[in-house]
């Protein structure tokens, strides 16, 4: 009896200890964010006083407006909803078409184009940087460009230098055969008896069959693009009206140095994660319901 | 029956709908970026990694001279190198024990869908929000680290603006924006042992520390493999966090230089385009051999884990 009850007081107290880790760990993770949220709220003469007090006394909730008024977020916020959504239905597009390729057709070099996608993603971003600013930057016949790339801008201080170079993702196509590699072979079999051309096999019966796939990856590509920064930087750097909401906060550091506006900085910064997060939270269930239909299909 | 009789159409749609044509057209997309985007950049820039270009002046040929003078003369260059390994090692060694308990710890608990979500909010926030938001927190006087540190009498370090630590301060920051990441992977690698094995221990009077060390630990090898694969080599390419955390500087002293880091500042800011390019060639040419040796390790891991 009494062995018994030791082993239910020791698991009773190994799941405590649990409990008291994950907390921890959870409160870790959160006073960051925490601190950047009640940092927005102080004063100018909080900021300036000695010691500056931690707390706000009077709160300035106004400063998560005053970052449409007084910063380009209004800007901002347009350029990172339009890129983030434009590359992210690009890549869902290519993904899904050479997914769909090398899942269900029989052709020759097949197998080396798939050998060379998963070869691909082992190649660093770094690698691409500078090469393809430049190749954006003579672009033949773009922004200006004569046919030898010389004489203009080339595609750069332009949407298109944001997005093009993210129009494909390696990873993305080879989550999407994984998917397409799931559908029997049957049901296309049998549209095609009814004559129907690839294309409306494609786009009406299997695109919509992966539908949790299309989720998950979109997901992680709206999530990812968000986050961008060193490649937009790199060609918005001297186009303001391009820039993205971490891109413009980060370029207009500047402008934060005088310790007064900090809490706009903060203020910013929070309008910047707000909607990941949202999003976040609720796709959290479709998210791993893609993870689990992709576990059970591939 | 009168539609699948019909004569198929010996249109160009039908051709290009054909069984033979349609894979083909289903790839162009993804064809022509790899040409442009993928391979173009690649022979670019190793081109280019062999002439002296400022991106104003047409580029000259120097032959190895970039990577002479990288690997031979440039002392900032070793600096960086040693950063970088200082971080991708870090990083790990901190990290994954890390991800290891708290996976542990979450992978029976309840109300799993909180405890993700906090721990995936990091992973979800962009760089520059991560990068400023610990600027606030580490600052030397009145962070909320320090404040905090105070409180129970504890010294208040430098945390960024003190070269000896700077590059430490980094490694915490990075870790807390991927625990969340490595820990998911590890719960998915613990959900995968079989709970026989257990049942078998517990029936034989082991205690959790027994169980956790001589079943969990062994059982998740593939996974720690795999993690703590994926995590280096990331780790040796990684810099945005620097970047940010510094004003581009990589400071205070160089000490959060990285060597991707140096590359950047090296192509645009100093406009040496051909000696950053041999700098990217060179940064991955290592990347590359320790990836090969690593999925060396890891398949003989993966094999003999199981």
């Amino acid at each position: 009896m009494a062995m018994v009850r030791d082993t239910r007081a020791m698991a009773t107290a190994s799941t405590m200890a649990k409990y008291v880790v994950l907390t921890i760990g959870a409160l870790l993770m959160l006073a960051p964010f925490f601190d950047m949220f009640i940092g927005a709220l102080r004063t100018p003469a909080e900021r300036l006083a000695m010691p500056p007090p931690y707390w706000p006394s009077d709160p300035q909730w106004q400063n998560y407006l005053r970052v449409f008024t007084e910063l380009p977020m209004g800007r901002w916020l347009f350029n990172s909803l339009y890129t983030t959504f434009t590359i992210t239905f690009l890549q869902l597009l290519t993904s899904a078409m050479a997914g769909f390729a090398l899942a269900k057709y029989r052709f020759r070099g097949r197998d080396f184009l798939f050998r060379s996608v998963l070869g691909a993603q082992m190649f660093p971003f770094f690698l691409f940087l500078i090469p393809v600013f430049f190749i954006l930057r003579y672009f033949p016949l773009a922004g200006g460009n004569d046919l030898l790339g010389e004489g203009g801008a080339g595609f750069l201080n332009s949407y298109t230098a944001i997005i093009l170079p993210f129009a494909v993702t390696w990873y993305g196509i080879f989550l999407m055969r994984q998917f397409f590699m799931g559908l029997p072979d049957e049901l296309m079999d049998a549209a095609r008896l009814d004559g129907c051309s690839e294309f409306r096999i494609f786009f009406q019966i299997a695109l919509p069959l992966v539908l949790p796939g299309l989720v998950t990856l979109g997901i992680f590509i709206f999530v990812y693009q968000w986050n961008e920064v060193i490649w937009t930087m790199t060609v918005t750097r001297t186009a303001p009206d391009l820039q993205t909401i971490p891109v413009g906060i980060y370029l207009l550091r500047g402008a934060f140095v005088d310790q007064g506006t900090q809490s706009l900085q903060q203020a910013a910064l929070a309008v910047s994660i707000a909607p990941v997060i949202v999003i976040f939270l609720f796709l959290q269930r479709y998210y791993i319901r893609g993870l689990t239909a992709g576990a059970v299909k591939g | 029956m009168s539609k699948r009789n019909r004569p198929r159409r010996a249109s160009l749609i039908g051709w290009l709908g054909s069984k033979q044509v349609a894979p083909w057209i289903f790839l162009a997309p993804t064809l022509a970026f790899a040409v442009v985007f993928f391979l173009l950049p690649l022979v670019y820039a190793f081109y280019i990694s062999f002439t002296k270009w400022d991106s104003l002046t047409p580029p000259k040929w120097v032959g190895l001279d970039n990577y002479k003078y990288i690997l031979t003369v440039d002392p900032v260059f070793w600096k960086t190198f040693g950063n970088t390994l200082y971080f991708a090692f870090g990083s790990i060694a901190l990290g994954v024990p890390l991800a290891v308990g708290l996976a542990y710890a979450f992978s029976k608990s309840r109300w799993q869908g909180l405890w993700r979500s906090i721990y995936w909010l990091p992973m979800i926030t962009n760089v520059v929000a991560v990068a400023y938001i610990w600027y606030f927190v580490l600052d030397d006087r009145f962070g909320l680290m320090n404040r905090t540190l105070g409180l129970f009498g504890l010294g208040a370090p430098g945390w960024l603006t003190n070269p000896k630590i700077a590059m430490t301060s980094v490694i915490l920051i990075f870790v807390w924006m991927q625990l969340g990441q490595n820990m998911l992977l590890f719960s998915a690698g613990l959900s995968d042992i079989d709970e026989s094995y257990y049942e078998a221990a517990r029936l034989d009077g082991a205690s959790e520390g027994q169980v956790f060390f001589k079943i969990t630990l062994p059982l998740l090898m593939p996974t720690t493999l795999f993690v703590l694969i994926t995590n280096f080599i990331a780790g040796l390419s990684y810099f945005a966090l620097m970047l940010a955390l510094s004003d581009g500087t990589g400071g205070p002293m160089r000490s959060t230089t990285v060597t991707g880091l140096y590359m950047y500042q090296v192509a645009f800011s100093d406009l040496r385009i051909g000696r950053a390019s041999a700098m990217a060639y060179v940064l991955a040419a290592v990347i590359l051999v320790i990836t090969l040796a690593q999925l060396r390790l890891f398949r003989r891991g993966g094999v003999e884990a199981y």
